[in-house]
């Protein structure tokens, strides 16, 4: 017996047409402004420790630089990113397949779960009974409420990853759709899917940790923790990756008309993101005793950097569509005559690209790199790490769900963007604060700098650590990077903030017209010529380059870039010691 | 034949399993040899390079290691520095580093060129053995002897810093490699401490 | 100029599997569990006891 909606369960969107069912959209609104809160924490402590790390200022004590160090962790990687997952998973099961969530009400349960755990979390690192950084590695042991609360958390977060896949199912059964689901809820389901390996692993690890903090198991092997931490750890920024992916096409749709090329191609992309992208969890343990050669090399490279190969798929077949819906719109001059015309000062359209252009160029090509198994000798636990993280998930998936947001105001929340002249600006002032974040610290280090620690001028070690001059420099461009990213970031969460709850509520569009406060992919919705699909066809016969020239450029680009610094790397590894 | 224009918003009804066009399929041909360049490269560097973290693990107990850590240094001490042994062990030999909460034990005094099997192991939490300036790093876990092959290639006065976090005096935990020339030359004074030699 | 669907028409066998989702979930896990958990977990389950010589 299927459980059927009542007609005044849905509203439809005046925009798109959609059939939006209400209780999912409050669903959505709700683990939206939690992770918008989680994102205030976050970004509050950035701003200390960015001003702490820079050695010239060195804000905070030891003990609170530790202790916030730990905050930023859990409420960036864990709260704020995970809460606004879940928003991203009901919206895309919802309202892009026109159906009814499945069990709204255990959603609502789910949320509660989670911020019960996110609360408890909250509580044991600031009152100082989980000193131990958002790793927890045994033998350091916090108190076990600590543990407690993110087996709450994850337990609720892997439920609502059910009622995603239980609201495909029901999708599918009540054919909302024609066909196969949209490309966009593709990819939030390979993030659905990363996310059960993620959290499945989170429960291996964590509920055997949180009966050795209570007595019950007399130790946890340290080795073995490190492993399957890792394996939720990395894992969860992988499911950011699928995240930001899926919300890179969607939004290249809603600013450009952008297209998808080739929705084989695309979907082999995702589907070999779910088969081998958790196994790089292995990143981490590259230096470890724990394992041999041949476990490090195979899981490192994702299984022969097959997940890699989707990322490079990706990587062209997004910009590619952009380039195409923006030929078959009639944006065909030159190679990037697309380019040019396209909307810059839409921050939802500014912020994608800025995400794709940074997690392409820095974080991928960063990350690939130090993960290889020797690399990582000249690399392991100093600050270039998270000198490349913050690349991907900051300035990658953080800033694809800003952009998002821009678009999430007035078509969920239906309000307009408050402050929408700094609104227009606001990606380019994160962008550019974090790339010299991310260029500061993996400069630093690689002259050796280590990651997680209070005070390199080594005052009260027993020998003194001479580093570099140039080292006061790199620090000093990421606390001047961090404080932009942090203003950045302050900013977006005030205009969210605003606009959510205090904003100008949204009546009628009239097309074509600009208003402020309104992306122009709302007041000018991308329209493809009517002779579109045979202006494709004909650019996929014709051209030496194909039908987007301009992105082949690009990529050639980024693929020059990629092979320079990958093998800089081996240069300079070469040059150390004899070790093996 | 082309699926109809749409965007990834759109459902896709009917057969999109379709061929790519000649300029993606290039980009994908040249990406999946690009991948296999990456993945053939660390096999290849265990063959032929110089730096590899493979070693010759072994389980341990942390106070085992530890007591072994100090016979060692006992057996080769030819000196001291504010409180730690320093150690000179003769080349080819099992050299043992233990980190503890907050320092590394015991000063090593080794030679340029000459190679050493170095075993690593921590007495209580996880530490992260990261040579300096150089920018040698390995994980230090407590139950696991990671013992490396290593060879200096530069004499100097080099640092051992702890960049795996673990507990509060963790940014105090600095160590010390001392690597004499082939002459057997030191070429800093004690505690001179000046940095010779590896990268900037 | 693209032919409408035909209604009848059955997907190859990639477009079918790559549309089971449960089918991607189960081996999305099972490679995982397999390759790097299973395989980890008996990397550190073998290694020899240390002689410290």
């Amino acid at each position: 017996m299927t459980v059927t909606s009542a007609i005044g369960d849905f509203r439809t969107c005046p925009f798109t047409g959609r059939r939006i069912h209400r209780q999912a959209e409050g669903l959505v609104k709700a683990n939206a402004v939690v992770a918008i809160v989680a994102l205030l924490i976050g970004a509050t402590a950035a701003l200390l420790l960015v001003l702490t790390r820079w050695q010239a200022v060195h804000l905070l004590p030891a003990v609170w630089y530790y202790r916030i160090l730990g905050v930023h962790g859990m409420n960036m990687l864990i709260f704020f990113i995970i809460y606004f997952e879940m928003a991203v998973l009901w919206f895309c099961a919802t309202a892009l397949l026109n159906s009814r969530p499945a069990a709204p009400r255990f959603g609502w349960f789910n949320f509660g779960l989670m911020l019960l755990g996110a609360l408890i979390v909250e509580w044991m690192q600031w009152s100082g009974k989980a000193d131990t950084l958002y790793t927890s590695y045994p033998p350091l042991k916090a108190h076990p409420a600590f543990y407690l609360g993110v087996i709450l958390f994850a337990v609720g977060a892997l439920n609502v990853v059910g009622q995603f896949f239980a609201t495909l199912v029901i999708a599918k059964r009540e054919k909302t759709y024609e066909g196969s689901m949209p490309l966009v809820v593709y990819g939030a389901m390979t993030a659905a899917i990363i996310a059960v390996i993620t959290l499945v692993h989170g429960a291996l690890v964590y509920i055997p940790t949180f009966l050795w903090s209570i007595g019950v198991l007399p130790s946890v092997d340290p080795q073995v923790y490190r492993m399957l931490w890792w394996a939720l750890g990395h894992s969860s920024q992988q499911i950011n990756v699928a995240a930001m992916v899926a919300i890179w096409y969607m939004l290249a749709a809603l600013t450009v008309g952008g297209v998808v090329l080739n929705e084989k191609v695309s979907r082999t992309a995702f589907v070999l993101y779910i088969l081998f992208i958790s196994m790089a969890s292995a990143h981490h343990l590259l230096v470890d005793p724990g394992f041999g050669p041949a476990w490090k090399i195979v899981n490192t490279s994702y299984f022969m950097y097959m997940a890699v190969l989707a990322s490079m798929i990706h990587g062209f077949t997004v910009p590619a569509g952009m380039e195409l819906g923006m030929r078959l719109r009639g944006y065909t001059q030159g190679l990037f005559g697309w380019l040019r015309k396209a909307p810059w000062g839409d921050p939802g359209f500014s912020g994608m690209v800025l995400s794709v252009i940074v997690f392409g160029f820095v974080g991928g090509i960063t990350g690939v790199t130090i993960g290889t198994e020797q690399i990582n000798i000249m690399v392991h636990n100093t600050i270039r790490v998270p000198g490349h993280f913050h690349a991907t998930v900051v300035s990658g998936t953080a800033m694809a769900f800003m952009a998002a947001t821009y678009y999430l105001l007035p078509l969920v929340f239906r309000r307009k963007v408050a402050f929408w002249p700094a609104a227009r600006w606001q990606p380019y002032l994160f962008a550019l604060g974090m790339l010299l974040v991310s260029m500061g610290m993996t400069f630093a280090g690689s002259f050796g700098v280590p990651r997680r620690h209070w005070d390199i001028s080594f005052s009260q070690a027993p020998f003194d650590v001479q580093f570099n001059p140039a080292v006061d420099l790199m620090l000093a461009i990421m606390g001047i990077g961090g404080i932009m990213a942090v203003t950045g970031a302050l900013l977006f969460i005030a205009i969210a903030v605003k606009s959510a709850f205090f904003g100008e509520p949204l009546g009628t569009i009239t097309p074509g017209v600009a208003m402020a406060g309104v992306p122009q992919g709302l007041t000018n919705p991308p329209v493809h010529r009517p002779d579109a699909d045979a202006i494709n066809e004909e650019l996929h016969r014709h051209g030496a380059l194909g039908p987007t020239p301009g992105t082949v450029v690009l990529v050639a680009v980024f693929f020059v870039a990629f092979v320079v610094y990958y093998f800089t790397n081996w240069k300079l590894l070469s040059v150390l010691w004899k070790i093996g | 034949m082309l699926t109809k224009v749409h965007t990834g918003l759109d459902p896709v009804p009917g057969v999109w399993w379709k061929p790519a066009h000649r300029a993606e399929k290039i980009w994908v041909a040249v990406a999946f040899v690009w991948c296999m360049v990456l993945f053939a490269m660390m096999p290849l560097w265990h063959w032929r390079g110089g730096q590899n973290p493979a070693g010759i693990r072994t389980r341990v107990k942390p106070g085992d290691f530890y007591a072994r850590t100090m016979e060692f240094a006992k057996q080769y001490k030819v000196g001291e520095d504010r409180g730690f042994p320093i150690v000179q062990p003769p080349p080819g030999s099992d050299v043992y580093l233990t980190g503890l909460t907050f320092q590394w034990y015991p000063i090593l005094q080794l030679v340029k060129g000459e190679r050493y099997r170095l075993h690593m192991s921590s007495l209580d939490v996880g530490h992260g053995f990261s040579l300096f300036p150089m920018n040698v790093n390995f994980q230090v876990v407590p139950g696991y002897d990671y013992a490396l092959d290593v060879t200096p290639n530069a004499a100097g006065d080099f640092r051992i810093i702890c960049n795996e976090f673990c507990g509060i005096g963790h940014h105090t935990m600095v160590g010390r490699v001392i690597v004499l020339d082939e002459k057997g030359q030191a070429l800093s004074d004690n505690p001179g401490a000046r940095i010779l030699g590896g990268r900037p | 100029m693209t032919d409408p669907p035909e209604k009848d028409e059955t997907p190859p066998l990639m477009q079918r599997l790559f549309d089971n989702m449960f089918l991607l979930l189960f081996l999305g896990m099972a490679i995982m569990l397999v390759v790097y958990t299973g395989w980890g977990l008996w990397e550190v389950a073998t290694m020899p006891q240390g002689t410290l010589p």
